[in-house]
C-alpha cells in the first residue's frame, strides 16, 4: 500500500518582518531585515540590544472573539494567531464541525510562557510583591497546542516537541507521520517562540549573539540575532484535500532527524549529524540531491554553525554544492529558535508557490569556509520545485524537511 | 514500510530503586517510594511527602568528566539509557550508532536549572548569569546528554507535553522504528523533583492534602485529596521485532499500537467529559487491531487527584464492559507519586509485568471510588495485552498497547 501523500494547504506566520503570510512573501522578496531594538523587555543591562521582535502585534485583533486570549502567553497568542491565519488560508475557517474530531495539533516550542513567568519570578526574587501565580500557568510549551485544540474543540492527536532550535521542523515531520499512518487526515503544525530575558541572557552568556544584526555565512559574522514569532502549516492527506477541493500549495515530501552526539551546545565540526539528517530527509522524500533547487539553510551566523553547515552541504551535494542556491532567512527574521523550522518551512512553501529564492541579507563578504551559491543582492525569480530546509539545535538535535511542488505524478519516489 | 516493534531492554532510576531487578522486586512486592522529603527543607509547605529516587549512584553509569556537565535529570536519563542498552544486550558499534536514537519526554525538564540561571540574572544582572548552566536549561538536554554519552546519532527528539510526555515519546519512537527511520530507540522519559517546581506546585495547591486532611497518594480512592509528587526516569530499548528476534534478544513485550487524542479543557485542567480519553483508548485498540475484551490489565494515569481519577474511571467504565473480571486496573502513582513524564517508568513496569506474569498493586487505595477491577494487592496473572495510559492536564490523552510477544498473532 502506498502511504498517503501529505500536502500543505494553508500557511500562517507572524515574525519580525511580517504579521501575516502575504507580508512575509513581500518581505522575503524585498529582502527586508526585521532585526532592530528589543522592547518587550528592558535590554539596558545586556551586552546586546537587538533582536527580531514581532512589532505591532495586537492579539485581540489577530484572534477574534469568542476565543479568550486572557490566559494565553505571548507565545500562545502568536501560535494561535498563526494557526487561525493558516486555517483561513486553507479555506477552513470557520473549521467545519465534522473535521474537529480528527484534526490534530503538533507544536514545536521553545521558551513557552517564559516572558510572563520570568517577570513574576523577578518580582518574587526581589520581594517586590506577591507574584501573580496564575502567570506561571502558561509556563509550559504545551500550552500553545492546548489552547489551539481547546479553542477549536479539536480531538485529534496533540503534542509538543521541545528540541530547541529544531522544534518546529520536528513537529511538522511528526505531523506528516500522523497523516501517513492514517491517524489524522488534517494536522495543524508548526512552532512558536517568544523573546524573553532568560533566553536572551543565555545566548549572550554563550557569546553567541551579534550586537548589531546577524550576517549568515559572512566572514565577519559574529553570531546570531535572536528573534520571535510563529509559523503554522496546515498539512492534509492528499485524498482529503482533493475531496474538499482545497488549493494545494506544496507537498511535504519527507523529513529526517538525527543527533550530533558530539556536544550540548557546539555543533560537530565534522558535520556528521547534519549530513545524516539531510540524507535521511532526501531518502524519505525519495528525491536525489541533484533535484534540490534551493536550500533554506539553518544559517544562524554563528562562526561554528555556518562553517559546519557548509561542510555538510558539500558532503551531501558533492559537486553541486557550489551551484545549488542557499540562503538563510534568519538574516531577516532573526533566529526564532523553536519557531525557526516552522517559519522557514513557510518561507520554503512560499518560494515553491511563488517561484523565487529569498536572499541572505547583510551577506557582503562570504566566508571562504562557506563556499556555497549564496542568494545575495536581493531575491531572485526561479522555478523552485524542491526545497531542503535545515534546522540544527542545541543538544545536537538536527531535523531537515523536504518540500516540493505538488504534481499529480509526484516528485518523490519517481 | 511497517515493522513490528519490540521492547528489549529496560533502564530505570525510580523511587523504588535503580535498574530493572530492584525496581521489579519492589514494584511487585507492593512497596511504596513515598517518604518525607529530604532533598530540601519542605517544612514551610503543607505538603511534605514525595517519591524521591533511591539507590542511584550516577558514577556507576557515567564517567566523572561527563557527569560534571549534567544536572541530576540528565544523569538519570543517561544512566537509564546505559541500563536499557545493557539490558537489551545491544553493543553500540561505529557502524550502527547512526541507526540508534533517543526519544525522551519531560514535563519540567531543566526548569530548576533555568530558575537558578534566572536567579543570578535577575538579582545580579546578565553579566553574572552563568554560561555553564545554559546547556542544562533546555528541555532537550536529557536526550542530548544521553546521546553524547553513548555516541548515538540516530533519531533524537524530546517531547514536552506535560504528564503525557513520555507516552508520546514512546509512541513517536515506535512509529519511527515501524517506518524504518531507526533500528533501535531508547524511549521514555522522566522528571526531577526540585524545590523550585515544588514551591510553584504548592502555590497552585496541586498536591495532597488539598482538603487539609492527611497527606497521601490514593489513586482511585474515594478519600483521595491530590497527588504526591515524585521523580524518576525510565527508558525502554525499542527495536524492530524481527531484528530483535534474529539476534536472539529477550523480548519483554511488543508495542502493538497506540492512540492519541485531545479534548477541550480549561488551561492546566481536566475536561469533565470523558470523550477525549475514550477516543485515545478506542484509537489505541483500533491501531492494535484488538477488542476491548482482549485487554487484561491497564496501568492507569490516575494519581489521587479529584478530577483526573474521576475522568479516567469514567472513561474506563465506558470502554470496558463492567461485568467482567478483566481488565485489571492499577495505578503506580500510589507508589511512584506523580512524576509527570512518568510513562517510561510505568511502561517499564508493564513490560516487566508481561514478562513475569505479575501485577503491581495500587498502593494507597483503600476505598475504591468506583466498581472497577482495581488491583489492590500484588498478584500473579497471565497477561496477554495491557495498556499504559498517559493523560495530561490541558486535555491530552495517549494510550499504548503492550502485548506479550507470543500473544495471539495476526
Amino acid at each position: 500500500m502506498t502511504p498517503e501523500r501529505v500536502v500543505v494547504t494553508g500557511l500562517g506566520t507572524l515574525n519580525a518582518v511580517a504579521g501575516n503570510v502575504a507580508d512575509f512573501r513581500r518581505a522575503l522578496q524585498e529582502g527586508v531585515c526585521g532585526i532592530g531594538p528589543v522592547t518587550v523587555f528592558d535590554t539596558a543591562e545586556f551586552r546586546t540590544h537587538a533582536g527580531g521582535q514581532v512589532n505591532g502585534f495586537d492579539p485581540r485583533r489577530s484572534i477574534p472573539k469568542p476565543i479568550s486570549i486572557k490566559r494565553m502567553s505571548r507565545s500562545d497568542q502568536l501560535a494561535m494567531a498563526a494557526a487561525l491565519e493558516a486555517l483561513a488560508d486553507a479555506g477552513l475557517w470557520p473549521l467545519p464541525e465534522a473535521l474537529r474530531q480528527d484534526t490534530g495539533v503538533i507544536i514545536g516550542g521553545g521558551a513557552g510562557g517564559m516572558l510572563a513567568c520570568e517577570a513574576e519570578y523577578d518580582h518574587w526574587l526581589k520581594g517586590n510583591r506577591q507574584p501573580v501565580y496564575s502567570r506561571f500557568a502558561s509556563f509550559c510549551c504545551a500550552s500553545s497546542a492546548d489552547h489551539i485544540a481547546a479553542q477549536l474543540a479539536l480531538m485529534g492527536p496533540k503534542t509538543t516537541f521541545m528540541t530547541a532550535c529544531s522544534s518546529g521542523a520536528t513537529a511538522i515531520g511528526y505531523a506528516r507521520d500522523m497523516i501517513q499512518s492514517g491517524r489524522a487526515p488534517l494536522m495543524i503544525c508548526g512552532g512558536t517562540e517568544p523573546l524573553c530575558r532568560i533566553t536572551y541572557a543565555a545566548f549572550n552568556a554563550l557569546q553567541a549573539v551579534d550586537p548589531e544584526f546577524c550576517k549568515p555565512f559572512d566572514q565577519h559574522r559574529m553570531g546570531m540575532s535572536l528573534g520571535e514569532g510563529a509559523g503554522i502549516l496546515i498539512l492534509e492527506a492528499l485524498s482529503h484535500a482533493r475531496r474538499r477541493g482545497a488549493r494545494i500549495l506544496a507537498e511535504l515530501l519527507g523529513y529526517g532527524v538525527s543527533c550530533d552526539a558530539h556536544h550540548m551546545t557546539a555543533p560537530d565540526p565534522q558535520a556528521g549529524g547534519a549530513v545524516l539528517c539531510m540524507r535521511a530527509a532526501l531518502e524519505d522524500a525519495g528525491v536525489a540531491a541533484a533535484q534540490v533547487d534551493y536550500i533554506n539553510a539553518h544559517g544562524t551566523a554563528t562562526p561554528a554553525n555556518d562553517a559546519m553547515e557548509s561542510r555538510a552541504i558539500h558532503e551531501v551535494f558533492g559537486e553541486r554544492a557550489g551551484t545549488v542556491p542557499v540562503s538563510s532567512t534568519k538574516s531577516m527574521t532573526g533566529h526564532t529558535l523553536g519557531a525557526a523550522g516552522a517559519i522557514e518551512a513557510v518561507a520554503s512553501v512560499l518560494a515553491i508557490a511563488h517561484g523565487f529564492l529569498p536572499p541572505t541579507v547583510h551577506l557582503q563578504a562570504p566566508d571562504p569556509a562557506c563556499d556555497l551559491n549564496h542568494v545575495t543582492g536581493g531575491a531572485r525569480w526561479a522555478a523552485v520545485n524542491v526545497v531542503l530546509s535545515n534546522s540544527f539545535a542545541f543538544g545536537g538535535n538536527n531535523t531537515a524537511l523536504v518540500l516540493g511542488t505538488f504534481t499529480e505524478k509526484g516528485i518523490g519516489h519517481a | 514500510m511497517h515493522r513490528r516493534v519490540a521492547i528489549t531492554g529496560v533502564g530505570v532510576v525510580t523511587p523504588l530503586g535503580t535498574g530493572g531487578p530492584a525496581y521489579s522486586s519492589a514494584l511487585f512486592g507492593g512497596a511504596t517510594g513515598i517518604a518525607p522529603i529530604d532533598r530540601f527543607d519542605a517544612g514551610r509547605f503543607s505538603s511534605r511527602l514525595a517519591a524521591q529516587i533511591r539507590g542511584f549512584t550516577p558514577r556507576d553509569f557515567i564517567s566523572p568528566a561527563t557527569l560534571r556537565r549534567m544536572d541530576l535529570l540528565s544523569q538519570m536519563a543517561t544512566a537509564s539509557a546505559v541500563m536499557a542498552l545493557a539490558d537489551a544486550g545491544l553493543q553500540v558499534e561505529a557502524a550502527d550508532r547512526d541507526r540508534i536514537g533517543v526519544i525522551a519526554g519531560t514535563c519540567f525538564g531543566g526548569t530548576d536549572v533555568a530558575a537558578q540561571f534566572g536567579r543570578a540574572l535577575f538579582t545580579e544582572g546578565p553579566r553574572r548569569a552563568n554560561p555553564i548552566l545554559v546547556p542544562n536549561t533546555v528541555m532537550n538536554a536529557p536526550a542530548g546528554h544521553a546521546a553524547v554519552a553513548l555516541g548515538l546519532r540516530g533519531v533524537n527528539a524530546t517531547v514536552n507535553h506535560r504528564e503525557a510526555s513520555a507516552e508520546v515519546a514512546l509512541a513517536y519512537a515506535a512509529e519511527t522504528i515501524a517506518r524504518g527511520r531507526a533500528d533501535a530507540i531508547l524511549a521514555g522519559g522522566g522528571d526531577v523533583l526540585s524545590e523550585f517546581c515544588f514551591e510553584v506546585l504548592s502555590h497552585f495547591k496541586a498536591m495532597s492534602p488539598q482538603d487539609g486532611e492527611t497527606e497521601a497518594a490514593r489513586p482511585f480512592d474515594a478519600r483521595r485529596n491530590g497527588p504526591v509528587i515524585g521523580e524518576g526516569f525510565g527508558l525502554l530499548c525499542l527495536e524492530a521485532l524481527e531484528t530483535a528476534r534474529s539476534r536472539g534478544a529477550r523480548i519483554y513485550a511488543e508495542i502493538r499500537g497506540w492512540g492519541m487524542s485531545s479534548a477541550p479543557a480549561p488551561p492546566n485542567d481536566w475536561p469533565a467529559d470523558p470523550a477525549g480519553p475514550v477516543l485515545a483508548l478506542e484509537r489505541a485498540l483500533g491501531a492494535a487491531g484488538i477488542d476491548a475484551g482482549a485487554i487484561d490489565a491497564i496501568c492507569a494515569s490516575a494519581n489521587g487527584g479529584r478530577r483526573l481519577d474521576a475522568l479516567e474511571a469514567d472513561a474506563l467504565a465506558r470502554v470496558f464492559a463492567p461485568d467482567r473480571q478483566r481488565p485489571l486496573i492499577t495505578s503506580l502513582k500510589g507508589a511512584l507519586g506523580e512524576s509527570f513524564a512518568s510513562g517510561g517508568m510505568r511502561a517499564a513496569a508493564m513490560a516487566l509485568a508481561l514478562k513475569e506474569g505479575r501485577l503491581p498493586p495500587t498502593v494507597g487505595l483503600e476505598t475504591p471510588m468506583a466498581l472497577l477491577n482495581f488491583v489492590r494487592a500484588p498478584l500473579r496473572a497471565a497477561l496477554g495485552n495491557v495498556l499504559v495510559n498517559g493523560f495530561a492536564s490541558g486535555g491530552t490523552f495517549a494510550t499504548i498497547v503492550l502485548s506479550r510477544p507470543d500473544a495471539k498473532e495476526d
